[in-house]
């Protein structure tokens, strides 16, 4: 199991620097547009679509990393005022709840994206993209979170990380600290 | 007891003729007492307007009235419903629906688990800043918002840039000059109030580029769902909001052109000659694309050109 | 089952499931997916993937990680502390100088950047020793850097703006316009409660025993002009037909990319890998919530939920200002617990209808929502806002900065009663610049 987690791990790692450069990515390509356009006045058909699908991509892809790095907020006052035992398995409750949603809608867009690859769908933009190719993200990236989720789920079993990333003795102004230090001084 | 969903885009309880269409279709069924109820979802309020396709078609929308464009991404014979030159007029719209070609183009449609109710054409044209749009050279040095991918094509060969602002940006991007020419339905101009910020409008009148094939449409699978006596009422229902379509096209085209004239803007139309013109541009880059992206492309282009 | 009982059902698992310390994202995506499941059969899961997709097919969206990285490049840099100097050393004769100065830099910082906390920390890690060390006291110099901070989603860009525009398809650039005068009407208000306290306190600011120099001050602008180069520069291309929102956001963050690198040194792999890192997560996280609110808002309107309850306020014939009231301590609850994206995303397609069938300008409600989100991140238990300047000066009790904050929220409601009764303030600009509304 420590070869799944480690192997999980670095692979979402890598899929954050994928989504990092896809938006870094966005931002020459934006650029490009605007002086193509205003400087030389040329047609500028593929950056719109283009951006457009590097963020889409980015999202998708870059959603594990940021679950490992605990960066998709939520609200943790209830688990904030739950005994230790009774926060333990709220956490695995939740968690498997969010997995059960990311399991459902890997197979939805999965097939999705298997319609649009054998139907050969094109945007419907003047660029006309192939669809399968920004699409490919949204299957691609749920998986990904689906094995992200799997870890994490098994590090709490395992008590390897505290519940929601609380532990036992914090209460909310503990956890509003960190996220406080987390912004002011950049992610783990 | 039946309960219909119908979706569009377009906004709801404010006299678009599109949601007085589907309102109307709902009005009918309430009124025959069939037991079938309809529920209008207007503005794009259930479905992002390029969803309402896929949704139809897998039964998950019951009724949708839509610019079948739209969907030319997924069943590329679409494009065929907006195509530069090929309708002409507001008058021939009605001659080709009872054309050959349209109906290659319901049995296209049909042939996908999806069936039209109400046939509707829909005139449009162009709006320009700095100077009218009437020849292929006057689109040199544009910077245009074109509507589709088969008009971009030969605004491009005559000479425009095309650049593609969302469609919630164009108001904006026209007055600060992002964009100084666009070409979409009349209704969609009037809607836009984009004659506060355009300084000509090329109308429709006898010899229109644009026309844009935007039938209302109904599952195949909630059809079949119906019993005969609520199936001819629903298209009956639908045959008569075709006729209330028709009975109102040129009031609502005349309409979007006082708009314009209201707000000083020159209003023009093609000549024989300058829609001659086009058509060349068309044949090189439209018309080409199409014959080559479809099967039996070239042989609805002719036969839509052959509609006297 | 009545569209009532189903809302009320709908209403009570999902503030369950908010509550419960899922991530937002998957917990509205969850609940979607579920009741369709359960209302309209598994078939219905046939559109959720194309749902998904289109709600995030759209190029304005490309705004958010673009004024993210705007916000990152420069919040890493030590601009923060430039910017509150450089205006020190030409107010600090103004009674409460440095107070001022803090405040006006929040409002220009607010400029470059879309989010809240990221203006807090940008000025409060240099602002708040200075006023402490100079004698400001404590609630004051806290309180202010908590406030200015929330200046940051009012003063264009802002993240606030672009997600209601989204949500509700009003134009962003008119909401960004519509923003900045609100934005100097709240500034001023701050600065005027900072001056008085310090008065009342007896603490005399405005005597300082040191004098800045012609050379001095002089010497404080080259190194703020840059900024003022790009937020001149982003207006001029929103709004002098250059580009629009998503483009002028995405060269405003080349911009700042390139200046916090070619002035602030910050060339490193390691160091712009962080600002690359930090913009992704933000927007990640953001974009993920709208995609799966996309979901949430297709579940209410497809089982007519949205309708109903837009209906049912109709059918209370209730006096729009009294709506206006409760609508604003719905927000203000909800702002308690709930992240602002979320709370745009999920409740502005349902207030729309409401407020515009009562005749309130949809332009003017983004900016009384945005006053309401600001409010959220600076009142406890978990306003952001608090917890930095919190971390930036720890020996200060929590308690005061809370207490040394509530004026300041306070400043918040009495902007929204001024905008109630003058709403020109927030649509004359709008209008002026870019025409009626549509
Ligand atoms: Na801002
Ligand atoms: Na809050």
């Amino acid at each position: 199991m420590d070869g799944f987690i480690s192997a999980v791990t670095f692979v979402s790692r890598v899929a954050g620097v994928v989504g990092a450069f896809f938006i870094a990515a966005a931002v020459l390509i934006i650029c490009d547009m605007v002086i193509e356009r205003y400087i030389f006045n040329l047609t500028t058909i593929w950056q719109i679509d283009a951006v457009t699908y590097l963020t889409i991509a980015a999202t998708f892809i870059s959603s594990p990393y940021v679950l490992m790095t605990r960066g998709h907020v939520n609200v943790d006052i209830l688990p904030l005022h739950l005994k230790p035992r009774a926060r333990y398995v709220l956490a695995l409750v939740t968690s498997f709840i969010a997995l059960a949603f990311c399991v459902t809608l890997f197979v939805l867009c999965a097939a999705y994206w298997y319609e649009a690859y054998s139907e050969r769908w094109l945007s419907n933009t003047v660029w006309r993209a192939r669809l399968w190719i920004p699409l490919l993200s949204m299957p691609v990236g749920l998986f990904l979170l689906v094995l992200q989720y799997i870890v994490d789920i098994y590090c709490v079993m395992t008590g390897r990380t505290s519940p929601f990333g609380i532990s036992a003795r914090q209460d909310a102004e503990d956890v509003a600290r960190e996220q406080a230090r987390e912004a002011l001084g950049g992610a783990p | 007891q039946v309960t219909l969903r119908a979706s569009h885009q377009f906004p709801g309880g404010k006299g678009d003729v599109r949601d007085d269409m589907v309102q109307m279709l709902a009005k009918e069924m309430a009124a025959s007492n069939l037991g079938v109820t309809v529920q209008v979802y207007p503005g794009a309020s259930l479905f992002k307007p390029n969803d309402q396709w896929n949704a139809t078609a897998n039964g998950q929308l019951d009724i949708t009235l839509f610019p079948l464009d739209y969907a030319s991404g997924k069943v590329p014979v679409f494009s065929a419903t907006l195509m530069p030159g090929l309708i002409r007029s507001q008058e021939r719209a009605k001659r080709i629906n009872k054309s050959q070609f349209m109906k290659d183009v319901r049995a296209e449609i049909e042939k996908r688990g999806v069936i039209v109710l109400s046939d509707a054409w829909f005139a449009g044209g162009v709006a320009s800043k700095g100077g009218c749009i009437v020849k292929p050279d006057d689109m040199k040095g544009r910077k245009f918002r074109a509507a589709g991918p088969t008009f971009a094509g030969m605004w491009e060969a005559a000479g425009a840039s095309i650049v593609s602002p969302p469609s919630n940006e164009i108001y904006n991007a026209f007055q600060t000059g992002v964009v100084n020419g666009t070409d979409t339905s009349l209704s969609t101009f009037n809607s836009m109030r984009l004659y506060e910020v355009a300084d000509c409008l090329t109308a429709p009148g006898d010899n229109a580029l644009w026309f844009m094939y935007q039938p209302m449409l109904m599952s195949k699978k909630s059809f079949d769902k119906l019993n005969k006596q609520q199936q001819d009422a629903i298209l009956a229902a639908g045959k008569k909001a075709e006729a209330y379509f028709e009975s109102k096209a040129d009031a609502i085209n005349q309409e979007a052109i006082k708009a314009f004239e209201d707000h000083k803007a020159k209003v023009v139309s093609l000549s024989d000659a300058d829609y001659a013109a086009w058509l060349e541009v068309a044949k090189k880059t439209a018309y080409a694309e199409f014959a080559k992206a479809v099967p039996n492309g070239q042989k609805l282009i002719d036969e839509a050109l052959a509609v006297k | 089952m009545s569209p009532a009982a189903q809302g009320s059902i709908v209403l009570i698992i999902t503030l369950l499931m908010l509550v419960s310390g899922i991530p937002v994202a998957f917990g509205l995506g969850a609940i979607a997916l579920a009741f369709l499941v359960i209302y309209q059969g598994f078939d219905a899961l046939h559109v959720a993937a194309e749902t998904l997709w289109s709600g995030l097919d759209d190029f304005t969206l490309v705004a958010i990680p673009m004024f993210v990285m705007m916000g990152a490049a420069i919040g890493s840099s030590p601009a923060g502390k430039d910017l509150y100097e450089a205006l020190e050393r030409w107010l600090y004769r103004v009674p409460g100088g440095l107070v001022v100065s803090n405040l006006g830099a929040c409002a220009i910082f607010a400029a470059l950047t879309g989010s809240s906390p990221a203006c807090c920390a940008a000025i409060g890690k240099m602002g708040i020793p200075e006023m402490r060390k100079r004698g400001y006291p404590d609630d004051v110099a806290t309180g202010s850097i908590c406030a200015g901070g929330t200046l940051g989603i009012l003063i264009p860009p802002s993240l606030t703006f672009i997600l209601y525009g989204i949500a509700t398809e009003t134009s962003i650039g008119r909401l960004f316009i519509a923003g900045i005068m609100p934005g100097l009407l709240l500034t001023t208000m701050f600065m005027a409660w900072s001056i008085f306290k310090i008065w009342r306190s007896g603490f005399r600011a405005h005597a300082p025993d040191f004098r800045y120099s012609w050379k001095q001050k002089f010497e404080s602008i080259p190194k703020i002009a840059p900024f003022l180069f790009i937020i001149a520069g982003v207006m001029y291309a929103l709004y002098g037909g250059i580009a629009t929102p998503s483009e002028a956001a995405g060269v405003g963050a080349a911009l700042c990319l390139i200046l916090a690198i070619a002035i602030y040194r910050l060339w490193k792999p390691d160091q712009i890998w962080h600002i690359l890192r930090d913009t992704m997560r933000e927007s990640v996280m953001i974009l993920t919530i709208i995609a799966t609110a996309v979901l949430f808002g297709y579940m209410l309107t497809s089982l007519y939920l949205t309708q109903t309850l837009a209906q049912g306020i109709a059918d209370l014939h209730a006096n729009k200002w009294v709506l206006m009231l409760l609508i604003n301590l719905f927000l203000l609850v909800c702002g308690f617990f709930i992240p602002p994206a979320a709370i745009i995303l999920m409740t502005s397609p349902i207030l729309l209808p409401i407020i515009t069938a009562a005749g309130f300008d949809p332009v003017w409600f983004g900016v009384i929502l945005t006053i309401n989100m600001e409010i959220g991140l600076i009142h406890p238990p978990v306003g952001l806002n608090i917890y930095i300047v919190n971390a930036i000066a720890p020996d200060v009790p929590l308690a005061k900065v809370m207490w040394g904050t509530l004026p300041y929220v306070v400043c918040m409601m009495l902007a929204i009663v001024i905008l109630c009764i003058f709403p020109e303030i927030a649509t004359w600009l709008p209008n002026h610049l870019m025409g009626p509304g549509k």
